[in-house]
């Protein structure tokens, strides 16, 4: 039977081909929703590397780019650091570059072992780690006395371990970053700890090679901070942040001054990754359901027109569960060819490489979900026509015109 | 072999009420070849259609070989249509997207066949009508006397006993009409096929054993 409905399909090209590229540019729409959901699903199950909790961030506004400061500035940031942890409120401070869930990032490129590695990096004060409770796994964190080395201490996180030195000791290793155009080369770099997987732009962002930078406020070298992250007694009311301000600006007068619970800046990144995917979602849903009902009116004309066939089979042995399994079977071969059609396409997508942070899992599982979702819609749009044809009485549908 | 006892079937809509066949009684023996004449809308093809149990009768009973089938279910009918009836239509009714020989495979697709037999049986069946050299065609490429062969080759290739014609020679011309009646003659006389067959043409009920004649659903003959 199936050789024969597949030469049924192959002779009526011009209809099936229509069907076809209906179920294959749904199946392409529900693949792309199903793997981006399950990849910020897989994501968000995985550990942050960093705890929010009563941390705010008191982002500084210099009007100056980062490689205009004045040691000066240098001097004002490690000034305003002190004034911040001196408030009884405050459990602890770091001045930082970046924050968690912010927007942008530093970004590095360099050759480690002859392989090119890109990572997101951070100037940090060793503070940071009690702030965001960054959990060490090999190595140190960095410690008094760090910053007179005539070498930079870094903190890896284990992404970049990986990445970077395989199943080699990254504790020792050096790490050489070409300085950017027009700035000063930074002193070489050795690694001193390594800290578990750090995903700094939250929950819903995939793995990432990150790297800590100790910054040394005493270096007049070194840029000011544009961030000082503060972990807060619990019960300190949001009246707080008025007065945080307040001593900044005493401080630095000539600078703006900003202050957001990082649990603000996660609900905007959580907006941000998650709006694309519910109006995907959505679109896809009313897609669908679009396709859905165009599906079961093509069958519905299509059976319409073979009407007098199915008469036909009926007279020749078919029973009535026979027609509505061969419409069925019909509807699954037509949909097996599109979703072939459509699992060729994105099979190109590992093959070639061409999206490297999905996961085999993720992208499997992408797969797997529009196959479903295909397979049972089609499966869903064939029951009532092919019940209804198969409903009519033998006699009356060779009679049809 | 073909047993109608008392037979009415009338067709209702809200307003009208109409009897196509009222009270027929009629027995088909084995090897038995008879033609149904009468006038346009007297009920011939709903009496085929019944003995087909392409239908069900609103009253009366109708027996194959012994058996009445007003108890069968759905399955069953479908079965004692495979496996005991062929049937043949003025209209030809063939699938114009499947080729001669996949048209002719049809009834034995609802049997337990493999894919080789079920392509032997057809093969031979074509042959049988002398379409051995068309078996590739699709039936648009085919005359009508053509595609009524491949009706008539689809309608015995599952060896039935019983053969249904209605009208099978009414949209051919004279000469193809009687190709399509010496088919069935021989089919009747060589494999002692039981034949009943629908025809306005009274030449070709005179080649037939029996001449069953209706008016207004009555049987008058």
């Amino acid at each position: 039977m199936i050789r024969h409905l597949f030469k049924l399909v192959w002779n009526r090209k011009r209809t099936s081909a229509l069907l076809i590229l209906e179920i294959f540019f749904s199946f392409l729409v529900v693949f792309v929703v199903a793997t981006l959901g399950m990849y910020c699903w897989d994501n968000y199950k995985r550990p942050l590397g960093f705890s929010i909790k009563n941390v705010w961030q008191l982002r500084i506004e210099t009007k100056k780019s980062d490689d205009q400061h004045t040691p000066e500035e240098s001097a004002t940031f490690a000034r305003l650091l002190k004034e911040v942890k001196s408030f009884d409120a405050i459990e602890s401070a770091a001045g930082a570059m970046g924050a968690p869930y912010e927007f942008g990032q530093y970004q590095s490129g360099m050759t480690i072992h002859h392989h090119d590695v890109t990572m997101e990096f951070n100037e940090v004060t060793p503070e940071l780690k009690d702030v965001l409770g960054l959990r060490l796994v090999a190595g140190r964190w960095f410690q008094e006395g760090d910053e007179k080395l005539s070498w930079l201490p870094v903190v890896i996180d284990r992404d970049l371990a990986r990445d970077a030195f395989g199943g080699q000791e990254a504790i020792g290793q050096r790490l050489d970053e070409p300085a950017p155009d027009g700035m000063k080369p930074k002193p070489g770099m050795r690694v001193i700890g390594v800290v578990d997987d750090f995903r700094r732009a939250g929950e819903l962002s995939g793995p990432g090679n990150y790297r800590f930078d100790l910054k040394r406020l005493g270096n007049p070298d070194d840029r000011p901070g544009r961030i000082i992250l503060v972990k807060v007694r619990s019960g300190t009311p949001a009246s707080f942040e008025e007065t945080l301000m307040a001593r900044a600006q005493g401080v630095a007068p000539e600078w703006s001054f900003e202050v957001k619970p990082l649990t603000q800046l996660r609900e905007s990144a959580f907006r941000l990754r998650l709006t694309p995917l519910i109006v995907g979602g959505i679109v896809a849903f009313f897609l669908l359901l679009m396709v859905g009902l165009g599906l079961i009116g093509v069958l519905w004309q299509n059976l319409l027109q073979r009407t007098r066939e199915i008469g036909l089979r009926r007279a020749t042995g078919a029973s009535r569960a026979e027609v509505h399994r061969q419409v069925v079977m019909e509807q699954i071969l037509l949909t097996t060819l599109g979703v072939f059609l459509g699992t060729v396409l994105v099979a190109q997508i590992p093959i070639l490489d061409l999206i490297g942070f999905v996961s085999g899992r993720v992208f499997a599982g992408g797969l797997l979900v529009a196959m479903v979702s295909i397979y049972l819609l089609s499966i869903l749009c064939a029951l009532y026509p092919s019940a209804m044809a198969a409903r009519v009485q033998p006699a009356d549908a060779l009679r049809y015109e | 072999m073909i047993h109608l006892q008392e037979v009415s079937k009338l067709y209702r809509t809200d307003r009208v009420e109409t009897t196509a066949l009222d009270n027929i009684n009629l027995d088909v023996g084995k090897g038995e070849f008879i033609s149904v004449m009468g006038p346009s809308g007297c009920g011939k093809s709903t009496l085929l259609n019944l003995i087909g149990l392409l239908d069900e009768p609103t009253s009366g009973k109708v027996a194959l070989d012994g058996k009445a089938i007003d108890r069968y279910g759905d399955r069953d009918l479908a079965r004692v249509r495979n496996e005991r009836l062929g049937f043949i239509f003025q209209q030809f009714h063939l699938v114009s997207d499947l080729s001669v020989v996949d048209n002719v495979e049809i009834p034995l697709l609802y049997r337990k066949m493999s894919n080789k037999e079920r392509r032997r049986a057809a093969l031979a069946a074509l042959d049988r009508v002398g379409l051995s050299s068309r078996t590739r065609h699709f039936p648009t490429q085919l005359s009508g006397g053509q595609q009524q062969r491949v009706a008539i080759a689809r309608a015995i290739v599952g060896r039935p006993g019983i053969l249904l014609a209605d009208e099978p020679t009414g949209n051919l011309d004279s000469q193809m009409g009687d190709e399509i009646m010496s088919i069935l003659e021989d089919l009747n006389a060589n494999e002692k096929t039981t034949i009943v067959m629908v025809t306005h043409d009274p030449r070709m009920a005179e080649k037939t054993h029996r001449v069953v004649r209706l008016f207004d659903g009555r049987q008058v003959q």
